[in-house]
């Protein structure tokens, strides 16, 4: 919150105050006399600012930039004697963030609907008879506002002190220490000394969940959570229950907040009400380093600040991008941090005669599997990529295997046939942010709230601001808004292909209609019928146009869109079962029975995850809080990391362990930093070297050629059994455990 | 053995007027420090590490390093410092570590340029020392 630099502002227009004292004053002696107390005499003995006094310019709060969706509507009020245009339907608290005046709220969010209960946010409006809620006001023309009066200074002494009074006293135990709204607002607002004398009330806590630690006497009853989980979760748990300062928030049966977007009230609550749970008393937030990087779990590639303390990452807040995530970050992002403490290889192995694997040096263990790599012939090389891995290391990685004279190097998730060769086959087309113009959605075989729980949360949005349709086809599934379910398979999808459903009249009336379909489709056997079924009924119901186009592919892993443009793809799909050589980079969602038994495993990654049981040699790499790496998320918009912890042990990072590799073989590859890397990733996708740029797909559908198969009659299978366990990191999560063991709806 | 050699206490007297006294006084220095290299070798058990020749070629390498100095004034000062860290030494105030890490080790004495890392490229080398290069 900026309210650090309201405590500055705050005290700048009482200075000029005090300058327009006479300056004969020798002795200042503080006199106090009643109508010194009193605000409206106060406010009558102001000095008349001068007429034509030119102000200094003003920037909006924050650097916002303000949108007006009708020019013509634009209305003007004054705002401490600044007159500011702002659009129609603007309240008073907005107008006065347009003018640079950050005025002090507690219910009030930009995100959520307009409260009105804290009183907080009361401004002085010209001919208003009390002091006006800003936040609930709308700006009427010609309205004068003024934030720094006395009346405005008392109210906001007099909210405070309310606040305070049953507020307990906790900030020396209370987590929300140093970054608490209460204590920045009521150093700047508040009034110096209480007159609280009673006793105060408690209530008692309610249990959320392993994510979610609350001590509800802290709560001042802002219900700012109580809105987040109807509006933003589309889950109705917490409500407000009693009346007067008997309120509590609570859940009023013995419920656990289940939402995957639950741990987002943590960072809401402006008290330390809602905290949370697994940095319950870990640290302050002043001894926190903050790293601004991405999310690496899903592919939305959410935008993540990464609290770090020395080699530890202590949490992970969320960034605001108006695009991706907004605000908001999934739980298995937020805590799946401590699953980076756990089962990390450090140490280059190698399998030893007996079984067991023994640490040895890196010259050691690259020497061996350089050895390894010329004793087997050249398509029986194969290469995986997990689904963590970055751009370069996927680069060099296919640089390498190709230079030994492979084809076989693809990403997990991408089965046989999967052709990359037209990007929007792929890739969500409609972008995240476009997804809010959408006002039918049909979702074919994909989860959005367990596959990437940023794009729910925005159908969530749409669905709620202008009551969109949403149907979808796959197995019975939650979701936190209202949807038709069709069907569980591909005749439905046949059906409305061939007209026959009467979904398809929505479809038809739709103005943008959008269908999302999950890349766990990519992998079946009829995956292309499949794909000419959706893509005949977006020919159909006129989806995809040069205005708007609502064909989107739902990416399930961080690597798989640069993996698909870099051309990571499964050529064969016997080439796995025939391989005498695999290299693993961080891929743990192999079948590892499928790996021949005498094959020579090779495994890179950070976590002894899965596929580390069955490799020869293990190479230690660094996890995404450790390097900088580019991903492209489900979108198309490419974004990097950044390094907030150094490497664990000896793990060195992805792309420098291969072309070591690859230099200790006798391949020359012809770039040694990352630049190059970069530079050779920028012949091949050079949307990837534009990071925080989003590259629509060039072509449409119209591209495809006919396809001949049949599609089969099984059902569509859910792709992510387990939400919070989907990856390496998060199967070594302590916390992940716990929520699966105890969230999850069995 | 010779006889064993104490360590005077040399201070490096404050001026030495010209350039030839200051040539003298690293001369002494350097014979100093080659006198007390028995001891330090049983101080520390350097016996199988490092043999006598390798440690003095190591102090006159460090010694070689600073050879381009002709203000008095300046090598005055070095000599200070090495006479203070001849005396740490002699006192026993380091330990092995130390000595094998700046002495042996450290001017590439001991398997550093061995045959394993002579053709290879500057990437390789600085990948085997760690991961920020």
């Amino acid at each position: 919150m900026g309210v650090g630099i309201l405590a500055s502002r705050a005290i700048r227009p009482a200075s000029r105050l005090l300058r327009s004292q006479p300056s004969n004053l020798l002795l200042r002696t503080i006199v106090s006399k009643p109508e010194l107390q009193s605000p409206e005499a106060a406010a009558v003995s102001q000095p008349e600012p001068p007429k034509n006094q030119i102000l200094p310019p003003r920037n909006p709060v924050g650097g916002a930039r303000v949108h007006f969706t009708n020019p013509e509507d634009a209305i003007e009020v004054f705002v401490d004697g600044y007159a500011v245009k702002v659009p129609k339907g603007f309240t008073v608290l907005q107008a006065c963030e347009v003018a640079g005046v950050d005025i002090p709220r507690f219910c009030y969010h930009s995100r959520l609907s307009i409260a009105g209960n804290c009183r907080m946010c009361l401004v002085e409006v010209e001919k208003s008879p009390k002091p006006v809620a800003s936040c609930a006001m709308p700006a009427l023309p010609g309205m004068k506002i003024k934030t720094d009066t006395p009346i405005a200074k008392k109210a906001r002494e007099g909210v405070m002190e309310f606040l305070l009074m049953n507020h307990p006293l906790d900030c020396p135990i209370c987590d929300q220490g140093g970054e608490c709204d209460l204590q920045d607002q009521s150093m700047a607002f508040g009034s110096d000394r209480g007159r609280f004398t009673e006793m105060k009330r408690s209530v008692v806590d309610k249990n959320l969940g392993p994510l979610v630690k609350t001590v509800m006497t802290r709560c001042i009853q802002c219900t700012r959570c109580v809105r987040f989980a109807s509006e933003v979760a589309g889950v109705q748990d917490l409500g407000m229950l009693g009346r007067g300062s008997g309120e509590e928030i609570g859940t009023y049966v013995e419920k656990l907040m289940t939402s995957e977007l639950s741990g987002n009230v943590i960072d809401i609550c402006p008290v330390g009400a809602l905290t949370s749970k697994p940095f319950a008393f870990k640290a302050r937030n002043w001894e926190l380093k903050g790293t601004e990087t991405i999310d690496v779990s899903d592919a939305v590639g959410s935008n993540i600040r990464v609290d770090s303390r020395g080699p530890e990452v202590m949490r992970i807040i969320p960034r605001l991008n108006e695009d991706i995530n907004e605000e908001w970050i999934s739980d298995k992002t937020r805590f799946s941090y401590d699953g980076l403490k756990r089962q990390r290889l450090s140490d280059p192995m190698i399998r030893d005669s007996d079984g067991r694997f023994k640490a040895v040096s890196w010259r050691d263990a690259l020497a061996v599997v350089g050895d390894i790599i010329h004793q087997v012939k050249s398509d029986e090389i194969v290469g995986i990529a997990g689904q963590l891995s970055d751009a370069e290391s996927m680069m060099v990685l296919k640089d390498f295997v190709n230079r030994m004279g492979s084809d076989n190097v693809w990403c997990e998730g991408t089965a046989v046939g999967v052709d990359a060769d037209l990007r929007y086959s792929y890739l969500m087309n409609s972008s995240i942010s476009g997804l809010e113009n959408a006002d039918v959605f049909l979702l074919v075989g994909t989860q959005p709230r367990v596959e990437a729980a940023m794009v729910n949360a925005r159908i969530c949005k749409t669905v709620r601001a202008s009551n969109a349709k949403v149907a979808y086809i796959g197995p019975p599934a939650d979701f936190n808004y209202d949807c038709k379910h069709l069907g569980t398979g591909p005749d439905t999808l046949k059906e409305i292909a061939e007209g026959r459903h009467p979904f398809c009249a929505a479809l038809k009336n739709a103005k943008n209609p959008a269908i999302i379909v999950g890349a766990g489709l990519f992998n079946r056997t009829d995956k292309d019928a499949i794909l000419a079924a959706v893509e005949s009924i977006a020919q159909a119901n006129n989806v995809v146009r040069p205005d708007w186009n609502g064909l989107n592919y739902l990416l399930l892993y961080a690597a798989q869109a640069a993996a698909l443009d870099l051309g990571l793809i499964q050529q064969s799909a016997k080439a796995l079962e025939s391989a005498k050589f695999v290299y693993l980079m961080g891929a743990d969602d192999v079948d590892v029975d499928k790996i021949p038994k005498d094959a020579f495993v090779v495994y890179q990654g950070h976590h002894g995850d899965k596929a580390v049981y069955r490799a020869n040699v293990i190479l230690p790499a660094s996890a995404f809080t450790e390097k900088e790496g580019t991903y492209e998320n489900t979108e198309g918009f490419t974004q990097q990391t950044v390094p907030a912890v150094p490497t664990v042990g000896d793990a060195r990072d992805d792309w420098k362990i291969v072309r070591a590799l690859s230099e200790v073989s006798g391949v020359n590859l012809p770039y040694n930093s990352i630049e190059g890397v970069r530079s050779r990733i920028k012949s091949v996708a050079p949307n990837l070297v534009h990071t925080d740029e989003r590259e629509p797909a060039a072509f449409g559908p119209s591209l495809k050629p006919e396809c001949k198969e049949t599609m089969s009659t099984t059902p569509f299978k859910p792709v992510v059994e387990n939400f919070y366990m989907t990856n390496a990191i998060t199967r070594a999560s302590k916390i992940m455990a716990q929520c699966s063991a105890v969230l999850l709806k069995k | 053995m010779a006889a064993p050699f104490t360590l005077r206490k040399i201070g490096v007297p404050p001026n030495s007027a010209n350039l030839t006294e200051a040539r003298r006084r690293v001369f002494d220095f350097f014979r100093a420090a080659c006198r007390s290299i028995p001891t330090i070798m049983d101080i520390y058990n350097l016996q199988d590490v490092v043999a006598p020749s390798q440690l003095r070629f190591s102090i006159s390498a460090q010694i070689r390093n600073n050879a381009h100095v002709t203000d008095p004034k300046v090598i005055d000062l070095l000599l200070f410092k090495g006479m203070e860290e001849l005396t740490d030494i002699v006192d026993h105030a380091k330990q092995r570590h130390h000595i094998i890490g700046q002495y042996v080790v450290g001017e590439g004495l001991v398997q550093n340029t061995g045959s394993k890392d002579q053709g290879k490229s500057d990437f390789l080398k600085n990948f085997y020392t760690s991961n920020y290069f």
